[in-house]
């Protein structure tokens, strides 16, 4: 499996960080990122409203994953609203556990951070390079 | 200098203020004792009955009520020694304290400034703790304390630093250049290691709270200096966050310790 890319969409749906970490998928320019970003984050709100059956309590979940010729995507939500969007190569596995190592990377490099501002795009140099070291561990 | 700073710009400044008023007054200024003195301790004590009803109707239970009536400082001092809290918490706060600083400091100096002055308060505070601790652990016939300058800079090296982040500083060395001046040096430190300056503040070293930490230790064992942080990660590029922690030694410190000789 190669990781092809990451994004990071705020609450809002705003893309607040993305990075490329392979070469396969061409690349966009940066307004066009921020537009699929915007696009994804429509269809997964639509995706929860149509959820038929929601357990009462439970958060909904939209849009979990897509699959397209040779790549696919997986949305990770967390509690507070933020999405990890990964996109990847097909077929894939242990997908589950990178995007919780992302999500722990996020709270400690970014959530902790005091130059960071919530919902603005991520600055951070320790969550590039601990991003960086995952990563190639993956697509090595 | 920092130590003025630190009495005027921390919470607790006013309970110490209350005590001095008490201590001085009856000998100092009688007249002023009369007015000083008495609305104090009334305060307090009508302070306490009305915090007693409030917990009641809080928890209600018996158990919980005599916890809350054990003050912070009846409480074992012992009891903590082996206690940890998470690291998160720690960061979280610690995050918090320099976004409230940044947002009251109008320089990147100021601002190192204000760490500093939080640290020294918590160097004096564990500076005293430890001292009793390993008194009461030795001998309490025999207390050591350390009045040498090299064994003072390897207690702060060795025990207050294990004490403070879990294991000793990575390193002690004496400056080549100045006599006067040591080093610690600590590769990763918990305090920080979440954080990422940005660039345009690539001088800000948040370690500033550390040094302030060591100067207050320091400043209890009556070696004073003058003590900054600086961040070397750029000259390891295995360490991305090494910080050393330079002390400056006043000059009456290398007096002393000169005539005091080998």
């Amino acid at each position: 499996m190669t990781i092809h890319g990451l994004w990071v969409i705020s609450k809002a749906g705003g893309l607040v960080f993305s990075r490329s970490y392979s070469d396969v998928l061409p690349p966009q320019p940066v307004n066009t990122i921020l537009t699929l970003a915007g696009i994804l984050h429509g269809i997964h709100a639509i995706t929860a409203k149509l959820t038929p059956t929601p357990i009462p309590g439970v958060p909904v979940g939209g849009l979990e994953s897509f699959e397209a010729e040779g790549w696919g995507g997986k949305v990770f939500l967390t509690p507070t609203g933020t999405k990890f969007v990964v996109l990847h190569s097909i077929p894939q596995t242990g997908l589950d556990e990178l995007m919780k190592r992302i999500y722990e990377i996020y709270s400690d490099a970014v959530m902790k951070n005091p130059f960071h501002t919530p919902e603005m795009p991520i600055n951070s140099s320790l969550f590039e390079t601990k991003l960086q070291t995952l990563m190639s561990g993956v697509n090595a | 200098m920092s130590q003025a700073i630190g009495y005027s710009t921390t919470p607790p400044a006013g309970s110490s203020r209350f005590s001095s008023t008490s201590l001085y007054s009856t000998s100092q200024n009688p007249s002023s004792s009369t007015i000083n003195n008495n609305p104090n301790p009334n305060r307090r004590e009508s302070a306490r009955s009305s915090i007693v009803p409030i917990q009641q109707q809080l928890f209600g239970g018996s158990t919980v009520q005599q916890q809350g009536n054990v003050n912070i400082l009846d409480r074992s001092l012992n009891k903590t020694k082996n206690a940890e809290i998470a690291l998160s918490t720690w960061a979280f706060l610690f995050a918090e304290v320099i976004s409230y600083s940044q947002s009251r400091s109008d320089s990147i100096a100021d601002l190192e400034k204000r760490l500093s002055t939080l640290g020294y308060d918590v160097g004096q505070r564990i500076l005293s703790l430890l001292l009793l601790r390993n008194t009461q652990t030795s001998n309490l016939k025999d207390p050591k304390r350390e009045h040498r300058l090299i064994p003072i800079l390897q207690f702060v090296h060795t025990q207050i630093y294990k004490y403070v982040f879990g294991k000793p500083a990575d390193g002690l060395e004496r400056s080549s250049e100045a006599e006067d001046e040591y080093m610690l040096l600590l590769n990763e430190s918990p305090l920080s290691q979440f954080i990422s300056v940005p660039k345009d503040m690539s001088d800000l070293s948040c370690e500033s709270f550390t040094a302030g930490l060591v100067e207050g230790v320091l400043d209890g064992l009556e070696v004073p200096a003058r003590v900054t942080a600086h961040w070397v990660g750029d000259q390891y590029p295995d360490y991305p966050q090494r910080t050393v922690i330079l002390i400056k030694l006043d000059q009456k410190v290398m007096d002393r310790e000169e005539s005091l000789g080998k």
